[in-house]
């Protein structure tokens, strides 16, 4: 039944295409698998949740060159005038902004500093008591600041004594959960965990701790100065482009700019990897396609000088399906084979990346998943050609060339 | 005999228009995509100063004390204390050198139709232009003298002085930064730079300063830096003075050195620097380092082609690779079909290596007609990456070495590949051919 020797035998015969067909399919094997990963890994990276109403927040600078007003009263009399519009939900002053890949971190500590203590990196932000509704995050466990708790001043040496921190910080500080409440050290300076939020990304969605922050109540303003805005869904884009003059109206010495919304930060800081993510699939699809275009013709190639073989054996007695079954058996020994080297090819590629560059382990199910993918792609490439021969009349084998 | 070997290739590529369309298009196709990777990387890694960046040398000093650890690879911090770049600034040696931090102000002038904006700003010591082979298009540097009394001077872009004063000479001009007023001193050409290699701070690719200040106004304006400052012990800096005398670090610092006894006498210096500062309690550990890197090196050492760039590379070749197999699939089928009329060309004469040459020729002019697609393929390619990412604005684009090595690469990648079904087409015994027909 199976012909798999005489098969065998045939292609010992014309030994370079298949082994051509065979390289083809294990360097496709190895770059489609672990492409796949990359790409993978890339789409859970864009993909992920921020703990932000991304589309209905926006930012800009306030740079101040004036000299005849106190910045701390302006930015006060500026949040008044931001929350008062219709379609402002919140707004506030927020020393750096989430996703944006620009701001400040610290180690936060169990222990005042110069002690050593457990201590953990974490980003935080100087915002007042709307910045939580003004990020629109999730407070689970605890309260918002109150509005004596907001320090605003121009004297460096006061200091705040309260802090709202993400879920993750918490945890890190205190793997038990009674982290509510305790006290965790800024440098020297001690802080109060009276809220915590579910979910807060930092500045920086590549850090080594990217969803570690903190939310200290202290405002001392200087001259370039970030303000943050939620507005109403869909009321975004009108509020932005006022903003500039609204702000300009309150106070006139002074540059407004940057004003962009919080998903075209992130987009912007993401961007290299969403065109590493579009490459990658622009790269593989071309890549299968051309595989299955050399499978395809290759098999044409054999066919056609095959032609009289094939219809002896018509004339033989063969049916049709014979012929077809022929050619897919040989494409799948040659596959076979092919896969089997693309399997370690991939594993040694995988290894490669991941001992020059900061790249995971590529777990086996993405090799045995492009392995499939590749044999049905060969087989659906060979199909065609195939039926072709199937077609090919005995009386051909009666004729000379 | 080279263009009888051509008109031949056009005539056999007319014959078999299908699979010869084909094998171009695999060509073009690999071509298209390696080129694409290969450019962005090739920008990417440029030498953006071929004559000087073997003599412009970073200064990295390990300032911490033992038992601190920094990210690097080497563990040292990629820029100065203050204090450090000041002393290093003061040094005898060597004679030209540079302290610079980044930093910003709000720029307007007297006038109601420029509106204040946001200008990016440089504060430097006055050897930065010649140092980075900058000219001028007015004016010039300021004077030591100017730098070291902090004068309120400034040297604008090409493309401010165009915003400010509509391209017209403005040496001797006032513009103001934030509340204080400046005189424009200098005005250099547009800077065209791919990587902004002399600070790689804050972004490799991203556009130079458009404000030249004095460094010394640091100090003596209070001036906070845009670019980062990194601590590696707790400190109370909570005064602009606590910062200066800090051991935090945020100054670039850059010294011209043009040949090794340079180097090795301020590498001597260094040391000797070193020790006299541990005196004063300064860097307390066992071991005294410090590392100067050439421009190339510092873009090395700071990543400056990102993982992503290296792998598209790698893949790509690999892709070609495939393209490559995909081609010797083809061609041994295209001439092996052709083996009655070889045998004809052998019976009347021609001998192998004219048989092997002329189908060399005619893989190569598949090669060149393969190259030239790729490229536009690989202009698609840029267009899209650019369109996807503008950061990547000036790096995606083909230079001429690109342009050239995309025909090349494809025909030699062709020639590889066609070398072997060549050589068996040349074997070919007449006899057989001539008995069948």
């Amino acid at each position: 039944m199976l012909e798999i020797k005489p098969i065998f035998h045939a292609l010992c015969r014309s030994k370079v295409g298949a082994i051509l067909l065979l390289i083809q399919i294990a360097i496709t094997t190895a770059i489609v698998s672990n492409a796949a990963f990359i790409i993978q890994d890339r789409v859970a990276f864009l993909n992920q949740d921020t703990g932000y109403p991304e589309h209905d927040i926006f930012k800009f600078n306030v740079m101040t060159f004036g000299q005849d007003v106190d910045i701390n009263q302006q930015i006060e009399l500026d949040e008044t005038m931001l929350r008062s519009l219709p379609e402002v939900i919140d707004a506030a002053m927020s020393s750096s902004i989430p996703l944006s890949g620009g701001g400040s971190a610290s180690d936060f500590s169990l222990k005042p500093a110069p002690q050593e203590g457990l201590s953990v990196r974490t980003a935080y932000f100087f915002i007042d008591d709307h910045g939580i509704n003004t990020y629109g995050v999730n407070l689970v466990m605890g309260r918002n600041f109150s509005e004596d708790e907001v320090l605003v001043t121009n004297n460096v040496d006061k200091r705040p004594s309260v802090t709202i921190v993400s879920q993750t910080l918490l945890n890190e500080l205190f793997p038990k959960g009674n982290g509510l409440g305790q006290t965790i050290y800024f440098g020297e300076t001690p802080l109060k965990v009276i809220g915590v939020v579910e979910k807060m990304m930092s500045p920086w969605l590549k850090d080594s701790r990217p969803d570690n922050l903190a939310f200290i109540p202290y405002i001392n303003a200087k001259s370039l100065a970030q303000f943050v805005v939620r507005t109403k869904p869909d009321q975004r884009d009108a509020v932005m482009k006022e903003v500039e003059n609204l702000m300009l109206k309150n106070y006139s010495k002074r540059v407004i700019n940057n004003i962009k919304g919080l998903d075209e930060l992130k987009n912007q800081y993401v961007a290299a990897d969403k065109l590493m993510m579009r490459m990658l699939i622009v790269l593989i699809t071309i890549l299968v396609l051309v595989t299955a275009l050399g499978i395809f013709g290759l098999t044409l190639f054999n066919i056609s000088k095959r032609t009289k073989q094939i219809g002896t054996r018509r004339a033989l007695g063969a049916r049709k399906s014979a012929i077809i079954y022929y050619f897919l058996v040989e494409n799948a020994m040659i596959c076979g084979v092919g896969l089997i080297l693309g399997c370690i090819a991939a594993l040694l590629l995988g290894q490669l990346l991941m001992q020059h560059f900061s790249i995971a382990a590529l777990p086996p199910s993405y090799i045995a998943g492009t392995a499939i993918m590749v044999f049905v792609m060969s087989l659906l490439a060979v199909f065609g050609p195939a039926k072709r021969a199937a077609n090919i009349s005995p009386s051909i084998a009666t004729r000379t060339i | 005999m080279l263009l009888h070997y051509l008109d031949l290739s056009w005539r056999s590529f007319k014959r078999t228009p299908l699979v010869s369309m084909l094998m171009v298009l695999a060509i073009a196709i690999g071509i298209g995509v390696t080129m694409t990777s290969l450019s962005v990387y090739h920008m990417m890694s440029a030498d953006p100063i071929p004559e000087k960046s073997n003599q412009l040398y970073t200064v990295q000093l390990q300032i911490m004390d033992d038992g601190n650890t920094w990210w690097t690879k080497d563990n040292l911090p990629s820029q100065l204390t203050y204090q450090d770049a000041v002393n290093l600034q003061n040094a005898p040696i060597p004679e030209h050198k540079i302290a610079m931090m980044r930093s910003g102000f709000s720029v307007h002038i007297d006038s109601d139709i420029i509106k204040p904006f946001i200008g990016e700003a440089r504060l430097t010591t006055p050897d930065f232009f010649s140092l980075f082979n900058l000219s001028f298009i007015y004016g010039g540097s300021w004077s030591s003298q100017q730098e070291q009394t902090a004068a309120s001077v400034v040297v604008i872009s090409e493309k401010l002085n165009d915003k400010l004063f509509a391209g017209k000479n403005s040496v001797g001009k006032v513009i103001y930064l934030d509340d204080l007023s400046y005189e424009v001193v200098g005005v250099i050409a547009h800077w065209q730079l791919t990587t902004k290699y002399y600070d790689l701070n804050n972004g490799a690719f991203n556009e130079p300063e458009e404000l030249f200040l004095p460094f010394s106004l640091v100090k003596a304006n209070e001036v906070v830096t845009w670019g980062n400052t990194n601590g590696w012990k707790h400190e109370n800096t909570r005064t602009f003075a606590d910062k200066l005398q800090s051991e935090k670090v945020w100054i670039q610092f850059w010294a011209l050195l043009s040949d090794a006894k340079q180097k090795q006498a301020y590498a001597d210096y260094l040391l000797a620097y070193m020790q006299e500062q541990q005196k004063l309690g300064r860097f307390k550990r066992k071991v005294l380092e410090y590392k100067l890197r050439d421009v190339n090196q510092w873009m090395q050492y700071n990543n400056v082609v990102s993982e992503d760039n290296k792998i598209l590379v790698g893949l790509s070749f690999m892709f070609l690779a495939v393209c490559l197999a995909n081609i010797l699939g083809l061609l041994l089928a295209k001439f092996l079909r052709r083996a009655p009329e070889v045998g004809v060309r052998r019976a009347l004469g021609a001998s192998k290596r004219q048989v092997f040459l002329q189908h060399l020729v005619e893989v190569a002019m598949l090669g060149a007609l393969g190259g030239l697609l790729g490229i536009v393929i690989a202009q698609v390619g840029l267009l899209a990456v650019r369109q996807s990412y503008s950061y990547y604005e000036s790096l995606a684009t083909m230079d001429i070495t690109m342009l050239l090595s995309a025909p090349i690469i494809a025909i030699t990648t062709c020639i590889v590949a066609g070398l072997y079904p060549a050589w068996l087409v040349c074997k070919t015994n007449p006899a057989i051919y001539l008995k069948s027909q």
